[in-house]
Parts: C-alpha cells; structure tokens; sequence
C-alpha cells in the first residue's frame, strides 16, 4: 500500500514535471518580451558582433611622414613602411608640425620621421634613428605602426649588413646578417584578428546573458500576474519544488539546446572564425554550462520583481562579465580578489572552455578544471533555485493562507451580524 | 490663482524624486551599479600593462648560450618563464590547457650551427586566442631574438676589435625610436577606462529614462503626471527628468574627478571641458531614452532598443578596434551612437589636449541628439494620454 503510494507521487511527480514543463513553454512562445531574448537576441547578436569585427585586423592605417633626408636610403625605407599591408602613407610633410597639424585633424594617426642625417649616418657607420609617432586613441595604431617600422628597419639593417661585409656568395651574405633565423608561428588565431578573438568569447556570454534577462522577465512577468504578487502559482501541480525547478529547467534546456546549437556552430562557420572543436568534446561541456547557467538564472530571478527590472540589473553586467573572464584583459594579470568572484558566474569557465576547445581544439581533459567548475555551480545553483523556490512556495501558500482566514472571518463577521 | 511653471516643475521633480527614492531599483541603477563599474576596472587594470605573462620554453640545445636566451627572455617584464617543457607536445598541450600563451623553442644543435655558421632557426609561438598577452608576448620574443642573433654576430665582431658603438651600429644601422604619444606607459587602463566608464554610464542612462517613462503608464499615474504638468508634455518631461540629469552628471563628474584627479590619468585639456563633454555626453543619452520610449510607446520594446543601443556602442565606438578599420556602412552609422562621440571627444580633449575645435563635429552630433525628442513629443502626449500597458 505504501509502496504503491510512493510510486504514486513520483508518477505524479513526473506527470507534473511535463505540466510545467509544458506551460514555461507555452508561456515563453506567448510572451514576445521574452521571445525577444531567447530567440531574437541570439539569433540577430552574434550576427552584428561578427560584422563590426568582420575585417579582423586594421589595415592601411593613414600615416603621415617627414622627410628630412630626403635621400634615396630614406626614400627606400619609406617606399617599404608603405608597402606593408599595415599602414598607408597618407602625406608628406615638410615639417613636424605640419604632420602634427595633421594628427589634430585625424586625417592621420600617426607620424614617421626620418632625420636629416639618416643617409649620412648609414654610410658613416654610425647607429641612426627613425622616430615615430603614434595617435594613442587605438592600441591598434600602434601596434600597426610599429609593425610595418620594425618590418622595414630589419630588411633595410640586413640589406646594409650585406653591403659592408662584401662577401663574395650569397649565402655568407645571408649567415653573416644573422647568425640565428627565427620565426614566429600564430597558433589558433592565424591572423591575428579581433574577430577570432573576441567573438568565441561573446558567443557564451550571449548564452548566459539571454538567458538571464529571459528567466528573469517571465519570472517578474509571472509575480505581477499572480493575485499574491507571488513567484509560483497556488495550482495543484506546482505543489513539488523539484518538479517545479526540473520542469521549468527542462523547458529552458531544450529551448537553449537548439539556439546553442546555432550560436556555437553555425555562427562561426558563417563568419569563418576558427573552429577546430571535437563535436563530442563541445557537446560533454556546453551541457553543463547550460544546465549551470539556466540554475544560475533562476536563482537571480528571485531578485526580479517586475518585468523589466531584469534588463535595468542584468544588461550592464556584460561588460564586467567579459573582461573578468581572462579573454580581453589576460587571466594571469586578473587581480585574485576578482579571479574569485569571477568563479560565480558560468560565463567564467564557459568561456575560458569554450575558447580552448573551439579556437584551440582542447579535450576535455585540458579543460577539466574549468568542466569541474560548471558541473559544481550547476549542482550548487541547483540546490540554491530549489531552496528559493520552496521558499517562494510556501510564501504564496501563506499568503493563500491568510487570504482565506480574511475571508472567512469577514464571513463570520457577515453571519453574526 | 494659477500655480507658475517653476512651482510646477518644482512639484514634478519633487514627485520624481520621492519615487526615486522609494525603489531600490532606481539607486541600483543611478549609483550603484555604475559605481561598482568604476571600481572594477580600476581595480582589474591597476597594473596598466599586464606583465610577468606566463610563457614557457622548450630548449633542446641545452648549452650555456640558450640557457643564457632563456634567462634574458624572462628578465623581460611582460614575460615569465613558468616551466621548461621536454617536448614540443608538452609545451602545446600546456598551451592547450591554459597555463601558458606562448612558448620559445630552441632545436637540438642550435648554438653549435651558429657558431659554425650554418644558420639554425628557433621559433616561438604564440596563442593569439588571447590577443593582448599574445601581442605582449610577441614583442619580448621577437625582440629577444633578434638580440640573441645579435649577441653571437656582437660578440664575433668585439673579437675583431670593434667598439661597442660601432659593434651595435653594424648589427643595428637603424633603430626605430617610438613615442606613444600622451601614453607612453601603454596604459591599458587609461586606454579602456577613459571610454568603458562613460558607456556603462550612457547604457543605464537610455534605461533608466526609458524605465522612467514607461513605468508611468504601466502604473497608471501618466495621466496625473501631465495634470501636474499643466498638461504640457515638455513641463511634464523636463520636471521628470531633471532630477536623473542632475544625479546623472554627478556621477559623470565622479568619475572624471575619480580618473584625472586620483588616478592621473593623462587630461591635458583640464578637468573642465571633460566635464562639459560629460553632461553633453548625459542630456543627449537621456534624449535618446526618450526618442526610444517616444517612438515605440511600449515599454519592453524601448528598454530592448536601449540595450542593444548601448551594448552595441561599446564595439562600435571604435575605442578597442578602430572605426576605419570596420565596414563603410558601419563607420557612417557610428555617428548615431553617442558614446562614439564622446570617444572622439576624449581623444581631442583629455588625451591629446587638442583645442575643442577640431572635434567640433562631436560636439554638434551631440547637441543634435538633444533634438531628438521633439519630433516624438506629440506621439509622447498621446501614450502618456490613451495609452494602456502592454506587457
């Protein structure tokens, strides 16, 4: 008899689950303020980002030069800063301040100088210096300056290298320039691009984020439309905490499978980001980050209490969420304090797993701590949405509760008098 | 006796104000949050330039000149050398697993060619996954190698009787002498704090105001906000919103006291004119919040439109990867952000201490944004009016 009743309330249990399993769908499909952020978010965001970043690398960036040599060295070295793909001889001034004048205006962002005694210099054998200038507006400015400077000081060092030894084959010339060869081999981001860079790590922000503002709204949505101002509505279904959390969670994970799908592989392939992921390796994570972060999502979503309070606390968060993540502002240099408030948030180890996996094509063994880390804040945050909900529940049977006894004392007062 | 416009825009604020206080919602937004942002990422970047990155080495060779590289390598003060790796699988599977960005190989019979003559190449590589260590990275590395092939022709010409002078102005007749103009440390912090402090502050700008709004109607209290108003929408608008401006440019006035005044960041036009472009920077976000609101008259879709409006400035402002470099079309619809406005305002003013004149454009777009909700005012009057809440 009593077994036969366990069986029973795990059977109802069950069929309660797909209840409200059922009902967080239908309500998510009629809700166009949450359609916004589950399906229009990630589904047009991921797109913009990948088109704002989709030349990967500054080219041709304009540059000013002054010629105070005016010889054919300097002419040479400048016809080779001009011909890298990273800068773009814009001008050529008289004078520095005319170039300055130059940088004021933005027409330029930065300045090459090659001084009077360049030539002199070269053929007296004495060390000579180009100056440059660079606008501190972009890192990338400067980056590409002194790229395509260094670039050609080294092919114009080697060239006058050969010339004075005056060896008699080509191939002492070339040991003889340098005695060591070496070369610098990009790994997993071939051309160095932001897009390959930042858009992997924005892709699971994406995720958690949409996720967040959607949990939060349909559960602010869900308190404004029930009579107590209450989370859970008073039916005899919602009467389990585990089959309220398990059934609502199971609606968000098969949403978010399928936009997962989209955001991980398909974005990258139509943008052709690197993506070198083992689809196994891709599938055994992504799903504990779903889970960590749809538990994550709704144990905020008792700090929502109208509907679009959730974009006011949440939407600003991205941008401390990606830089405390170790992509854009490198790990090693993430002050300890914030390394372990960073381990709140999925996003931190979804990224940081993401990008290896993905860009780096790591197994899952290479990123286990960061897999232990969400399988953890998915079991903690599982245990902390349950706490919250029955808490919730028995708010909402209290002020059930008490509405009864108001009534039936009015009842009372009614017949008495 | 009719009530004059001062008391009533007196009255409004004042009502504005009790609601501000009495939603923690509102101090959240207006203080908290972006205050918390402040402190953040001044805390996060306190370094400026990451240093001490963590990289390792593969050295087959083993003699004294590579290990003498190596040392070098990591006296570098963006490189640490972590570990020695025995392998290239090894150095590749740490670089895998994170712990390391780059790693410099050094092949069997590396010095014993050079010294022959035969040229032996060393390689190092980096993990551009993480561009900014990788970028930092490179510059060590690459640097270091040419000083080590260096070193062996420095050393052979020394043996000669060269001059140190003439020995480096041999291997090196041209030297690039770089100036970063006003941030010669290549503060990282200067860089994205200077332009990341105002986009926080100008994304919850468009949302607390378009919040403001609509919450009016969702209440049910609009109608009585315009009686109040005399029913004139611009008395109404501007009694609301007053109090925000001036809490607002508070903020916008700590930040600015908080970067040029405790952090000394560079400010080389004064404190002054970066005040100025803030409270342009705030009524013209606040004009945008109400254009939003104006336009869509329902408020989800306003907020919607205010956050993808200020999340989407941050990339597009071009402070990270630069505006020219992005797609024509892209570089024209910059213009309608107006954090890439005050971007181009910073850079003249505070970094490079240019006269104002030469970012006057930014200045007119900014004013231009402050147009903005006249052409939404009538449709405003109607939803504050007729409109019912729509979730």
């Amino acid at each position: 008899m009593k077994n036969n009743s366990f069986i029973d309330s795990i059977k109802e249990g069950i069929s309660g689950l797909f209840y409200i399993c059922a009902r967080e769908l239908k309500a998510c499909a009629k809700d166009q303020g949450v359609l916004i952020f589950f399906l229009l978010v990630p589904l047009a965001y991921p797109l913009v980002y990948a088109f704002i970043y989709t030349n990967e690398v500054v080219r041709e960036v304009p540059t000013a030069v002054v010629d105070a040599n005016k010889s054919s060295l300097s002419r040479e070295y400048l016809r080779l800063v001009d011909g890298s793909p990273d800068i773009e001889i814009k001008s050529h001034c008289a004078d520095l301040e005319e170039a300055k004048q130059l940088l004021k205006e933005q027409k330029v962002y930065g300045v090459i100088y090659i001084p009077q005694n360049f030539s002199s210099d070269i053929a007296k054998g004495i060390q000579t210096q180009v100056s440059i200038f660079s606008d501190m507006s972009g890192m990338l400015f400067y980056k590409a300056l002194l790229t395509a400077n260094t670039e050609a000081s080294l092919i114009m060092n080697k060239q006058i290298k050969i010339e004075r030894a005056g060896n008699t084959t080509d191939r002492q010339d070339e040991v003889n320039a340098s005695p060591i060869k070496y070369e610098a081999v990009s790994m997993f981001n071939p051309q160095n691009g932001f897009a390959s860079f930042l858009i992997p790590a924005v892709l699971i922000l994406i995720i958690q984020q949409t996720l967040l503002l959607g949990i939060g709204m349909s559960a602010g949505t869900a308190r404004e439309t029930n009579r107590f101002r209450d989370l859970i509505p008073l039916s005899r279904q919602y009467q389990g905490t585990l089959r309220i959390v398990l059934g609502k969670s199971f609606a968000y994970l098969m949403i978010y499978a399928v936009m997962s799908a989209y955001i991980l592989c398909l974005v990258p392939k139509m943008f052709s980001l690197v993506q070198i992921a083992q689809p196994m390796t891709l599938l055994a994570f992504i799903f504990p980050y779903l889970l960590a972060c749809i538990f994550f999502s709704m144990t905020c979503s008792i700090f929502i209490h109208h509907r679009e309070s959730c974009m006011m606390i949440y939407v600003f968060t991205s941008i401390p969420l990606l830089f405390i993540s170790g992509i854009s502002w490198p790990g090693a240099a993430v002050p300890e304090f914030w390394k372990v408030f960073s381990w709140l948030f999925p996003s931190t180890f979804g990224i940081n797993g993401f990008v290896r996996i993905n860009t780096m094509g790591a197994t899952l063994s290479d990123v286990l701590p960061e897999y232990h880390g969400l399988w953890i804040q998915a079991g903690v945050y599982f245990i902390t949405s349950c706490i919250v909900y029955r808490r919730q529940i028995l708010l909402s049977r209290r002020h059930a509760m008490e509405r009864l006894n108001a009534f039936r004392k009015r009842k009372l007062l009614k017949q008495e008098s | 006796m009719p009530i004059t416009i001062h008391k009533r825009l007196l009255l409004i604020s004042m009502r504005e104000l009790r609601r501000i206080a009495s939603k923690p919602m509102y101090v959240f937004c207006m203080l908290v949050a972006p205050i918390f942002c402040f402190i953040f990422f001044t805390t996060l970047m306190s370094k400026g330039l990451p240093n001490d990155l963590p990289a390792g080495v593969v050295d087959l060779d083993n003699t004294s000149t590579t290990r003498n590289i190596i040392r070098n390598l990591d006296a570098f003060q963006n490189t640490q050398i972590i570990e020695h790796f025995s392998s290239f699988n090894e150095a590749r599977e740490a670089m895998q697993k994170g712990e390391i960005y780059s790693f410099y190989y050094i092949p069997k019979g590396t010095t014993e060619e050079a010294i022959s003559g035969r040229q032996p190449t060393v390689s190092f590589y980096i993990n551009y996954s993480y561009l900014i260590a990788g970028s930092l990275l490179y510059k060590d590395q690459r640097t270091m190698s040419e000083l080590a092939s260096g070193a062996v022709g420095r050393s052979t010409l020394l043996a000669k009787g060269a001059t140190m002078d003439q020995a480096m102005a041999y291997l090196q007749p041209i030297i690039i002498d770089t100036h970063a103009l006003n941030n010669p440390w290549l503060n990282y912090s200067v860089y994205l704090c200077n332009t990341l402090f105002p986009g926080i502050l100008m994304l919850l700008i468009f949302l607390t105001t378009s919040y403001a709004l609509g919450v009016e109607i969702k209440d049910k209290t609009s109608r009585q906000l315009l009686k109040m108003g005399n029913n004139s929408i611009v008395t109404a608008l501007i009694g609301k919103l007053l109090p925000h401006t001036i809490i607002f440019f508070v903020v916008a006035v700590f930040y600015n006291v908080y970067l040029y005044g405790f952090q000394h960041f560079p400010c080389n036009s004064g404190i002054f004119p970066m005040l100025l472009a803030g409270l342009l920077l705030v009524l013209s976000s606040q004009a945008l919040g109400i254009f939003f609101f104006g336009l869509f008259g329902s408020m989800r879709l306003a907020m919607s439109c205010a956050s993808l409006w200020g999340v989407i400035s941050f990339s597009i402002s071009g402070f990270t990867f630069p505006v020219m470099a992005m797609h024509p079309t892209l570089q024209a619809l910059s213009n309608l952000f107006p954090l890439r406005n005050y971007f181009l305002l910073y850079v003249n003013l505070a970094l490079n201490g240019y006269p104002l004149i030469y970012a006057w454009h930014s200045v007119v777009i900014l004013l231009l944004f402050m147009i903005l909700p006249f052409f939404v005012l009538k449709k405003l009057q109607n939803e504050m009016l007729h409109y019912e809440y729509i979730p």
